[in-house]
C-alpha cells in the first residue's frame, strides 16, 4: 500500500483556470489545517509551456520561447489527478509555502522562484514530461 | 458449461467473504469515499460491479495502481454486489480497509498488472472536468492523448 500524494508527485489540475496544466506536490497536508479541513496540498505547477525549438532559430529567438509561465496554488486533493510520474524540483521551501498567499509581494517572489527553477530544470533537459504540453483532444459523439 | 460452473463457484465464494467482512471488517460503500479511502491509503481491497460507469473504472485503476491496492471486478451487476453486502440498496463500487476475519485479501492470487508499469495512464477524470468546465452534458466521449 504505497502513499502516492507525496511531495514531487506530478499531478494534473482539475478546475477552473489551470485546467490541464501540470503540477507538482510542494507541500501535501493530508489531514488539512483549520483554515482548510480538507486534505489538500500545496502545489506549484505550468501555466504556459515553453514553445517549440529548433536548431535553426538564433539564441535570442531561443531565449523567447523557452519561457514558462508557472503558478503556485493551494489546491484540494479532489480537484488533482494523481499521474505516474514524478518530478523533483528543487524549490526552496522558505520562498514557496503556504503563508504567501496572504501578502501580494511575497506571492510575486514565490511566482518568480517557481518561474526561474522550472525554466532552469528545462534547460537541463531533464522531467520532458512535465514540460511538455498535454496534448489532449476530446471528440464528443454530439458535438 | 463448466467455465460458467466455475465462475459460479467464485461468485459464491467471492459473496460469502463478503458477508463476513460486512459482519466482522471495515468496509466504506460509494465512489467518493472509496477514492478518499485510497489516497489515504486505507484501502486493502477495492471491489467494483461489473458494470461501473465506463469512466470510473479506470480511474479507481489508476488511483489503485499508483497505490498499489489490489482491485476486484465483481462478476455481478450493482444490484447483486449490494445483495452480496447485505444491503438494501446497490453498491456499484466498495473498500475494505479491514477484512476483518475474512481471508479474502490473503486468498488473492498474485496481480500482474502492477508490475508493468501502464502504457497509457488513463485521462477520463480531465475529459469529464473539460466538458463540465463547457457546461455541456456529458456524451458519450472519445479522447486521445499522445502522451500521459
Amino acid at each position: 500500500m504505497g502513499k502516492f500524494m507525496k511531495p514531487g508527485k506530478a499531478e494534473l489540475v482539475l478546475v477552473r483556470c489551470c485546467l490541464g496544466c501540470k503540477a507538482v506536490i510542494v507541500k501535501n497536508m493530508d489531514d488539512g489545517t483549520s483554515d482548510r479541513p480538507y486534505s489538500h496540498v500545496l502545489a506549484a505547477g505550468i501555466d504556459c509551456s515553453s514553445r517549440k525549438v529548433t536548431a535553426a532559430m538564433g539564441k535570442k529567438k531561443i531565449a523567447t520561447r523557452s519561457k514558462i509561465k508557472s503558478f503556485v496554488k493551494v489546491y484540494n486533493y479532489n480537484h488533482l489527478m494523481p499521474m505516474r510520474y514524478s518530478a523533483d524540483m528543487p524549490l526552496d521551501k522558505t520562498i514557496v509555502n503556504k503563508d504567501v498567499f496572504r501578502d501580494p509581494a511575497l506571492k510575486r517572489k514565490t511566482h518568480r522562484e517557481a518561474k526561474v527553477k522550472y525554466e532552469e530544470r528545462y534547460k537541463t533537459g531533464k522531467n520532458k514530461w512535465f514540460f511538455r504540453k498535454l496534448r489532449f483532444y476530446i471528440f464528443s459523439k454530439n458535438h | 458449461m463448466v467455465a460458467a460452473k466455475k465462475t459460479n463457484m467464485r461468485l459464491e465464494s467471492i459473496s460469502s467473504s463478503l458477508q463476513l467482512v460486512m459482519k466482522s471488517g471495515k468496509y466504506v460503500l460509494g465512489d467518493k469515499q472509496t477514492l478518499k479511502m485510497i489516497g489515504q491509503v486505507k484501502a486493502k481491497l477495492v471491489i467494483l460491479a461489473n458494470h461501473c460507469p465506463a469512466w470510473r473504472k479506470p480511474e479507481i485503476g489508476d488511483y489503485t495502481m499508483l497505490a498499489k491496492t489490489g482491485v476486484h471486478h465483481y462478476s455481478g451487476h450493482n444490484i447483486e454486489l449490494g445483495t452480496a453486502c447485505s444491503k438494501s440498496y446497490r453498491v456499484c463500487t466498495l473498500v475494505f480497509t479491514d477484512p476483518g476475519d475474512s481471508d479474502i485479501i490473503r486468498s488473492r492470487p498474485e496481480q500482474t498488472g502492477e508490475k508493468s508499469i501502464l502504457q497509457y495512464f488513463s485521462l477520463i477524470k480531465l475529459a469529464r472536468a473539460c466538458l463540465k468546465k463547457k457546461k455541456k452534458e456529458i456524451p458519450k466521449l472519445a479522447f486521445g492523448c499522445t502522451d500521459a
